[in-house]
């Protein structure tokens, strides 16, 4: 065949393009969707309270994602050093993903209940005071600022809408659950039959009476890795 | 290489100024050719080994059944089976005998060291030297549940809470203002620091009446481990720290006394032992946990 | 045919900058000012030439926080990860973006014999494209990112960008339309393809539901959205960064060069086998995850595959040099072309290299990605753009270059700069890499993630040294073209 077809017509090297670009893209991505083994069936995973789903998106407005990767690969020292290799199901309602690509700072995927509420405020106020090598920023304001959440329901409503099994009570008791979570004597009967018995409800951020930025953070930190209970779980090939 | 010789398409662009834009047509480099056809065929030979492609109800998975999760079984299988000999001689034996075993203890602490540095220095800083306030030094030998190897297996296996109420009125306490620094006036005499001569008498009828201090610091204020109630051994599990030694977990200066006094305190040890409910930590494995309380008995300070 | 003599012999030329030399009779004019748009294309490459200082400053900011952690200054709007993202977004999109208009608008007039097809939309693209970029810097800073590596940008510029995108495509493809030229010349097949196959990206990747005016949530989540993220970074680099500035090479090398293109047939089959592999390459960044084996198996040998026709680029450009190579002696211009098809060569061996499994596993999460992005970001990205702009600018200007040692001193400058910034981040992510791995003799980890951080510190100084030497390279250029255009003629109505 001679080239000389698509250098003299545009739509044919349109089109030419369009299709072979297009081979790899649909091969690669679209079997992930129907794949039933793509995403393990566990026992566990849940959808963020809403308290953790403002935590996670102040995890992205920092832009935490460009130091720490939340994935946990199968190696003999990830394993030893962060603890159970990832799962695709443990990360199935974060949209996006959080991953990572670059680990400055350590695996954040298990985090969740390996330092107390004390040590991440304290962390993050100035994190050399608790690991001198660090060169992780100071992240002063995250206690200094007031959670704003008045839109915390449409948050929930939005991720519903993906496909997030939030009910539509959940949807209506957003507001209600995020403040019952962050206070230890709220009456907490609805955020634990909507999110489950494990759910922590503490004061994260240190400062009673208050609920600031660093308390959604930390709520979110604190249920990392957490939801899959790993004694139980049997390792599936992929 | 490319020489005079080779003709050029024939085409020609952008001839309005300068030299003209023209394509030779020099034959496709044979090297070129040839590692191109060697790069497919080393992606076709990986097809047939590994798992690669997507087909109705699944995809292939390759002559080797190789999976990067069995992969990660053989390591840790591998893994285990050079530490077996020594791991089920740590099993088998108490922590006392371990201790008593100089090649079994040395082994345990290289364990319990690396365990520490990944698991444990955040709070604690490097080979428990300590970081800041709120967190313990391990290295010296002042212990809030005691320093025993047994007491230390326990708060490393279960993790520990220690929960100091608030007092003040304002926090949810019983007590005025006064009072309180009444109560952080004796507290301070108890660690032989100059203090208000009255208030602190006053200071100690609170700790040793109605605010009832002495029931976990003890009569002496020397803490849960050291310390007696009525000539009785008091409990270690409440965690209460000795007053009178200078050392001090959140801070000795008054006024942060006084802060400790009127809003309390919660500290969390998370548990590294226990398959995670509602607490912190993880489940390290019985192994990990004796590991980890031989070193740190170790640092300096185990009873 | 025989290779024709230039067109126009008599005029006196500056060897070097193909231009016409200080003090001789100017050429006959060819009012090509009139004929086509090179306004916008002036435009585009002073703006080319400001944001790649801007991103190129913000990237040397970044590597002295990393090596002193007190420079975020406990400020969030520069802290470390909300200027990251600022960082790649100016020297990807704002800079190399500017660099494809600029060339591809010139390029494709040149090529086609005919101005751009539309003003509206030329305008259209060029104040869209520097309000993307302005709205980019306003947004950062303020948190309103959507969590996506490189694709940063909130809901309401990712529309933005897509009007803009789909103006270039009607513009390109109308240009390509009007051409008095019978064929459609190589460098703009590399073109088209990269503004077809960004638009499809841009938006497969960019769905989202807002929730507010700034803020919404991608439509894909977990495994699927990380494989379509880095379907979309991953042809990012293979389309935006590579396969457009191949078009530049296809039109530039030849031009400074005076040399007809190396081979027409190479470049057919590379620039379809290019198109085809590159798309399957993105798995390869998402080795050993919670991604299945068998989509990392296609990612790394589609990687391997992908080696000869990237290289294919590099042969046609290099290659075109042969029977002149002495011209490498005299013109610095040529030199910034050939180094940056070398490290083009080079990053296109190292990276599917990196895709392999094995070498993933230790690569991966440490400096050595870093290392691998910035022999091609700043070897071939930015040197081949800083090629374009100093064979453009004494052209769109019609003048000469104000200084040719000063192009020489920011050769070695840049060159020096990233020797300095690559070694330093490839010995220091192997180190991660092992550091991480290492067992003791008892089978224990012999070092905590802190001790790694620690042992990184000084590969961290080097680095920002090597940044800031390529910075204060690019200030010299940005001297040297800002003379250029000072002392250049004043047309006079």
């Amino acid at each position: 065949m001679k080239h000389e077809v698509f250098e003299k017509n545009i739509p044919l090297l349109f089109i030419g393009v369009i299709l072979v670009t297009a081979i790899g893209a649909l091969v690669e991505i679209v079997p992930l969707f129907y794949i039933d083994s793509t995403i393990e069936k566990v026992e566990g995973v849940r959808p963020y309270t809403p308290l953790e789903l403002k935590g996670r998106d102040i995890y992205v407005r920092e832009g935490c994602y460009n130091c720490h990767s939340q994935m946990i690969r199968p190696f003999r020292d990830e394993v030893e050093r962060y603890g159970h290799y990832s799962l695709a199901a443990e990360s199935m309602y974060d949209h996006p993903f959080q991953w990572g690509s670059k680990r400055t700072g350590p695996d954040l995927a298990r985090v969740g209940g390996k330092y107390s509420n004390l040590w991440h405020q304290t962390h993050m106020r100035s994190p050399r005071t608790v690991v001198p090598e660090s060169i992780m920023p100071n992240y002063p304001w995250l206690e200094k600022n007031t959670l704003n959440y008045g839109d915390i329901g449409v948050r929930l409503a939005v991720m519903q809408k993906l496909g997030v099994p939030y009910s539509d009570v959940a949807v209506a008791e957003a507001k209600a659950d995020l403040e019952a979570q962050a206070n230890p004597t709220a009456d907490a009967t609805g955020l634990r039959a909507r999110y489950g018995a494990k759910v922590g409800q503490e004061n994260f951020g240190g400062q009673p009476g208050r609920i600031t930025e660093l308390d959604a953070l930390i709520a979110y930190l604190q249920m990392l890795g957490r939801q899959v209970d790993f004694a139980t779980y049997k390792a599936q090939a992929r | 290489m490319a020489d005079k010789q080779v003709e050029t398409t024939g085409h020609q662009w952008d001839d309005e100024e300068g030299f003209p834009l023209q394509e030779f047509n020099n034959p496709l480099p044979r090297w070129w050719l040839y590692s191109f056809y060697a790069t497919i065929l080393f992606a076709v030979i990986y097809w047939i080994l590994y798992p690669a492609w997507p087909i109705p109800g699944g995809f292939t998975k390759g002559v080797l059944g190789w999976s990067q999760y069995q992969e990660l079984q053989k390591e840790m299988t591998d893994a285990q089976s050079a530490r077996k000999v020594f791991d089920d001689r740590l099993s088998a034996a108490s922590l006392e005998e371990i201790a008593a075993n100089p090649q079994l203890l040395a082994y345990a602490k290289a364990g319990g060291r690396a365990l520490f540095a990944n698991q444990c220095a955040g709070c604690h800083g490097t080979e428990g030297s300590g970081t800041t306030q709120g967190f313990p030094i391990l290295v010296d030998d002042d212990w809030l549940y005691g320093g025993t190897l047994q007491e230390i297996y326990a708060t490393i296996a279960n993790g520990r809470s220690g929960t100091m109420p608030p007092h003040l009125q304002a926090a949810g306490g019983a007590f005025s203002e006064a009072q309180v620094n009444d109560l952080a006036d004796f507290v301070l005499t108890l660690s032989n620091r100059p203090a208000d001569k009255a208030a602190a008498e006053r200071g100690k009828a609170l700790f040793m009446g109605d605010a009832g201090c002495h029931l976990c610091h003890g009569d002496h204020g020397r803490g849960s481990v050291l310390d007696t109630l009525g000539g009785q051994p008091l409990d270690h599990n409440t965690g209460a720290p000795n007053l009178t030694d200078g050392i001090w977990l959140h801070g000795g200066d008054r006024a942060t006394i006084v802060q400790t006094i009127a809003r309390g305190r919660a500290s969390k040890m998370p548990a590294w032992g226990v398959d995670s409910g509602e607490s912190l930590g993880r489940n390290l494995g019985p192994l990990a946990v004796k590991q980890l309380a031989l070193y740190v008995h170790g640092l300096g300070g185990g009873k | 045919m025989a290779v024709p003599p230039p067109v126009n012999p008599s005029a006196k030329y500056d060897p070097v900058v193909r231009a016409p030399a200080r003090g001789a009779t100017p050429r006959p004019p060819v009012d090509l000012s009139e004929k086509y748009d090179f306004t916008v294309v002036k435009w585009f490459s002073i703006a080319a030439m400001v944001y790649g200082l801007v991103g190129f400053l913000v990237g040397d900011l970044l590597a002295w926080q990393l090596t002193f952690p007190v420079l975020n200054f406990d400020l969030p709007y520069i802290s470390f990860g909300r200027l990251r993202p600022l960082h790649t977004s100016a020297v990807i999109f704002a800079f190399g973006g500017s660099v494809l208009f600029a060339t591809s608008y010139y390029v494709v007039q040149r090529t086609c014999k005919a101005r751009l097809f539309s003003s509206l939309l030329t305008s259209i693209t060029f104040w869209g494209w520097n309000l993307v970029v302005v709205l980019v810097v306003v947004t950062y800073p303020l948190g309103l990112v959507q969590g996506k590596e490189y694709a940063e940008p909130i809901w309401i510029i990712d529309l933005l960008i897509t009007v803009v995108w789909v103006a270039y495509l009607i513009n390109f493809v109308g240009t390509l339309a009007r051409r008095k030229e019978p064929h459609i010349y190589v460098a703009n097949w590399f073109f088209l393809a990269f503004i077809i196959t960004v638009a499809v990206l841009h938006i497969v990747n960019n769905l989202e539901v807002p929730v507010n005016l700034t803020d919404s949530y991608p439509v894909w989540a977990g495994v699927q959205g990380a494989l379509i993220q880095w379907w979309y970074g991953h042809n990012a680099v293979g389309f935006f960064l590579t396969a457009a500035f191949l078009g530049i090479i296809y039109y530039f090398v030849p031009k400074q060069a005076e040399r007809p293109i190396y081979s027409y047939r190479l470049s057919i089959v590379h620039f379809w086998s290019l198109m085809f592999l590159y798309i399957w390459a993105g798995p390869h960044h998402l080795q050993y995850t919670a991604l299945p084996d068998w989509v990392g198996t296609l990612g790394a040998t589609f990687s391997i595959m992908l080696i000869l026709p990237s290289w294919g680029g590099m042969i046609n450009g290099i290659m075109t040099l042969s029977g002149v190579w002495h011209k490498l002696r005299t013109d610095p211009i040529l030199r910034f072309f050939i180094i940056s098809l070398s490290f083009y060569g080079m990053s296109t061996f190292e990276g599917p290299v990196m895709s392999l499994k094995s070498v993933n596993a230790l690569s991966h999460y440490t400096d050595w990605g870093i290392g691998h992005v910035h022999s091609g970001g700043l070897g071939w990205v930015a040197m081949v753009s800083f090629a374009a702009l100093y064979h453009l600018v004494p052209k769109l200007w019609q003048t000469r270059i104000h200084s040719v040692a000063m192009i020489n001193l920011h050769f070695w400058m840049a060159t020096i700069g990233i020797v300095f910034y690559i070694t330093a981040m490839w010995i220091s992510g192997v180190m991660q890499g092992l550091m991480a791995r290492a067992h003791d003799t008892f089978g224990n980890l012999t070092y905590s993630f802190a001790e790694i951080v620690q042992a990184t510190h000084p590969y961290y100084f080097i680095r920002a040294v090597g940044g800031l030497i390529f910075l204060s390279g690019a200030i010299l250029m940005a001297y040297n073209l800002w003379m250029t255009v000072r002392h250049a003629p004043r047309v006079t109505a």
